[in-house]
């Protein structure tokens, strides 16, 4: 299992969450297939991506859950957060009401993440400025009170896109250096070489007990 | 002086002589005497007196006679005299004519020996021109042979043509010897005339070969349409031609023969014709192919012997492009047909053997052709059919899914699910076996499961969360048992794990609350993390008889362990599954026993006697549940 793909040293989680219609699937598909999307149908429950990518001379592998930003499907989507170490959290710079509902976004992410989830807030479509809804002040300014990454992106054009995965796991790679990250843990969204079926989910993990004790 | 004796003497000498002389004895005297006695018949004295006359006149009648006699003799003397005259004249005359003849001849000895030598000279000019004309010129027949009959218009080629060329090439080669001989003018004309032949010739031969190179496959013919070939060579543009015509040819008999194939079958009907199943696309695309696998080498093999003489570069090029351009024509009437099948609705299944088909056979024909119409078509083809059968499955992965069921109430796959993962098998497993299976069977793979969990999800996000949770893994599971067959299957297989990894998360914490719940330990939890008011046993719902009851409820969870699981847990189709999210949730609550463990046994929370209020340690109560 060391050559070809497999060759990596950790596997990254990350969910992009945000409301319908922000264009988080067009941002995924950017970032893997370096490529826009135009049309791009509405999820249904998850989708999913991978791709290689390489920090500080490591291999890491980002396993992306791309989740529908349907109501509906919250049920579904909500069973992918608990094991992220990366929550991209996306909102359309020309439609008010998905910034609006950045808060409750971010609640259900800090409820059912780890703390050590790190999340990256997204202002999606800047390359429509001339429609903006959101400045970027005020987006950069929430981002700062919540300890949120921040940086405005387009899908359409790729600006921003590929760093904004990559800022979000260099972080991810230095909370494991920094040792905040227990890889042992299977909902850090972590894992150390590839995955082996089944062995994962054996592992204890009290920092998900007390979460779900807690609620 | 004769004295008188001596007179005497002579007297008597001669009168002794006459006494002495015996008259008998003289013969002459006989006969006088005889011849006398004939006449003198008397004695008398006339007689006597008479006798002298008589003898006289006998005397001349004797020369009487002898003149007469003589007389005679002179005419014949005259008569032999004349004639030795004329003889005479004769011969001299004739002795002129010799003489003269003699002249005459001398003169025509000259002319005649300056005519030998004339002769000769000329004699020796012939060889010399012989020789030249041999070494230099054509005999007539090969003339006939290089320049065919003019009379006919079609004249077999023989093997004598390129001997001749070979002669003409020769004769071209040997002025060369010619020119440094000094014999500028007679090479130069040699040159050109043998260039005219050889040009000349070259047309005929080109003619010939253009006419009759279909036939290369004909034993009889086989032999000189490739040597007219090697010879053609060295006239690229006739080559060219020859080859060009070749090639239309063959390319009309091709699909001539393709047509016949198709719509008439063999000799009297066997084999039957192609088109005679064009009702099973799978036996008819295979015919056609097949048919065609099978012509195209045949072509190139043909192609191969009429230039098996031939080597120049950019040959090999030409080739592949003569080749390509016989088989252009039945490019039509393949793609006619095919596309028809690819236009008919079809199942999947017979559609990709119909792709396999297509596949393989074009990979075969591309080992034999080179670029071309023929490749072009067989690709187009490739990828239509590619194209219609993930089409068509799905059509097929649509119309099972057009309506969204609600999952059963054991919560295992619904039957349209179960129907889908039944034909992604069977797509799996045909394309494990053909030409680059990864390709595909990833390809099929995606058309069917993308739409599924879909589905699927659009399925679940009508369920509870619990219900949610068991229900994808359970279609989860289905999918991944019937993924992990094949091989190429690990981007799916690690997505589903995945996807199964967050739901066994889901269900873990669900039966964990629910554990919780109902051992009460809600409360016991939440005052073991607060650690500000005071030893435990003090505080409401920490008291030894609660824990202790506590404890009885954990010791029969332990022997009936499916009592307080979630019921849908026992829904879960994957015993890992079942065992994982069992096995962690009561990890869960080992956790919190622990940690209870460790609080009633440190003196600070006063509890008296703890072993009896916890009477198992957590590592036992870890074996009874393991």
């Amino acid at each position: 299992m060391s050559t070809g793909p497999y060759n990596y040293s950790y596997i990254f989680k990350y969910i992009i969450i945000g409301d319908m219609g922000v264009g988080k699937s067009c941002l995924l598909h950017q970032f893997t297939e370096k490529k826009f999307m135009a049309d791009c149908p509405h999820t249904i429950g998850v989708e999913f991506g991978t791709r290689i990518i390489e920090v500080s001379g490591q291999k890491i592998k980002l396993q992306i859950w791309d989740t529908a930003g349907q109501e509906r499907f919250r049920a579904v989507t909500r069973s992918y957060y608990r094991g992220a170490a990366g929550a991209l959290m996306v909102y359309d710079i020309t439609r008010r009401s998905t910034y609006n509902h950045l808060s409750s976004w971010l609640t259900d992410t800090r409820n059912l993440t780890n703390p050590s989830t790190v999340i990256f807030l997204i202002g999606n479509k800047c390359d429509l400025e001339g429609q903006r809804d959101v400045t970027y002040e005020e987006a950069s300014k929430f981002a700062e009170e919540n300890g949120l990454l921040f940086v405005e992106a387009s899908a359409k054009t790729g600006d921003n896109v590929e760093e904004a995965f990559l800022e979000t796991a260099k972080k991810i790679y230095q909370s494991i250096q920094d040792g905040r990250l227990d890889l042992n843990a299977a909902e850090s969204g972590v894992q150390h070489k590839p995955s082996q079926p089944g062995r994962n989910n054996l592992s204890n993990d009290q920092q998900a007990n007390k979460d779900n004790c807690a609620c | 002086m004769v004295s008188e004796p001596e007179k005497e003497h002579v007297l008597s000498k001669r009168l002794n002589k006459i006494l002495e002389s015996q008259i008998e004895n003289d013969d002459e005297t006989i006969e006088a005497l005889r011849e006398l006695s004939t006449f003198y018949t008397e004695n008398s004295l006339q007689a006597r007196r008479n006798l002298r006359s008589q003898i006289e006149k006998r005397s001349l009648d004797i020369n009487q006679s002898f003149l007469s006699a003589f007389k005679e003799v002179k005419d014949s003397f005259d008569f032999v005299y004349n004639d030795i005259a004329e003889m005479n004249k004769c011969i001299q005359d004739m002795t002129h004519r010799l003489h003269n003849a003699k002249s005459q001849t001398k003169q025509l000895l000259q002319k005649t020996s300056a005519l030998q030598k004339e002769k000769e000279q000329n004699l020796m000019k012939q060889k010399v021109s012989s020789a030249i004309i041999k070494t230099f010129q054509l005999s007539r027949e090969e003339i006939i042979a290089l320049h065919a009959d003019k009379n006919k218009s079609e004249t077999p080629l023989t093997f004598d043509t390129f001997k001749a060329l070979e002669h003409v090439q020769e004769i071209h080669n040997n002025c060369k010897i010619l020119m440094q001989a000094g014999l500028q003018t007679l090479a130069l004309d040699i040159m050109e005339q043998m260039t005219l032949h050889q040009e000349g010739a070259l047309e005929v031969l080109y003619k010939w070969t253009q006419s009759h190179c279909r036939n290369v496959d004909n034993p009889e013919l086989s032999d000189l349409i490739v040597h007219a070939m090697a010879k053609l060579q060295e006239r690229p543009v006739f080559f060219k031609y020859v080859i060009d015509e070749y090639c239309i040819c063959r390319r009309s008999f091709l699909v001539g023969e393709f047509i016949n194939a198709l719509t008439r079958g063999g000799p009297s009907g066997n084999p039957a014709p192609i088109e005679m199943k064009a009702h099973d696309a799978q036996i008819y695309v295979t015919d056609m192919l097949v048919w065609i696998n099978k012509a195209v080498p045949i072509e190139k093999q043909n192609l191969h012997v009429l230039v098996k003489l031939c080597s120049f570069e950019g040959l090999d090029d030409m080739l592949n492009k003569a080749l390509a351009n016989i088989c252009e024509d039945i490019c039509q009437p393949l793609k006619i047909r095919i596309d028809k099948i690819l236009n008919v609705p079809n199942s999947p299944s017979v559609l990709y053997a119909v792709l396999n088909m297509l596949r393989y056979y074009k990979k075969c024909i591309l080992k034999v052709i080179t670029g071309g119409q023929l490749a072009e078509t067989l690709k187009e083809l490739e990828e239509k059919s590619e194209l219609k059968f993930l089409n068509s499955l799905t059509d097929q992965v649509n119309s099972l899914l057009v309506r969204v069921e609600a999952p059963p109430r054991d919560l295992s796959p619904t039957s349209s699910i179960s129907n889908l993962l039944s034909i992604l098998r069977d797509m799996l497993s045909t394309a494990s076996m053909s030409e680059g299976r990864e390709v595909d069977m990833v390809k099929i793979a995606n058309t069917v499961l993308e739409p599924l969990l879909r589905a699927v999800n659009e399925q679940a996000s009508r369920l509870p969360p619990t219900d949610m949770a068991v229900y994808l893994l359970n279609c989860m599971y289905s999918m991944y048992t019937c993924l992990t067959m094949y091989e190429f299957m690990e981007g799916r297989l690690e997505r589903l794990q995945a996807q199964s990894d967050a739901q066994i998360d889901t269900l873990t914490s669900e039966q964990a609350s629910s554990l919780v719940a109902n051992l009460n330990l809600g409360p016991i939890y939440t005052i073991l993390q607060d650690h500000s008011q005071g030893p435990l046993s003090g505080i409401p719902g920490m008291e030894p008889s609660n824990l202790k009851s506590f404890l009885s409820k954990l010791d029969h969870l332990s022997t009936h362990p499916d009592s307080i699981l979630l019921p849908q847990i026992n829904l879960l189709l994957s015993s890992k599954h079942k065992k994982s999210v069992q096995k962690r949730s009561f990890d869960v609550l080992l956790a919190i026993y622990k940690q209870l463990y460790e609080a009633v046994h440190n003196p600070v929370n006063q509890y008296e006697a703890p072993d009896s209020i916890l009477s198992k340690t957590p590592e036992e109560l870890n074996a009874m549940f393991s």
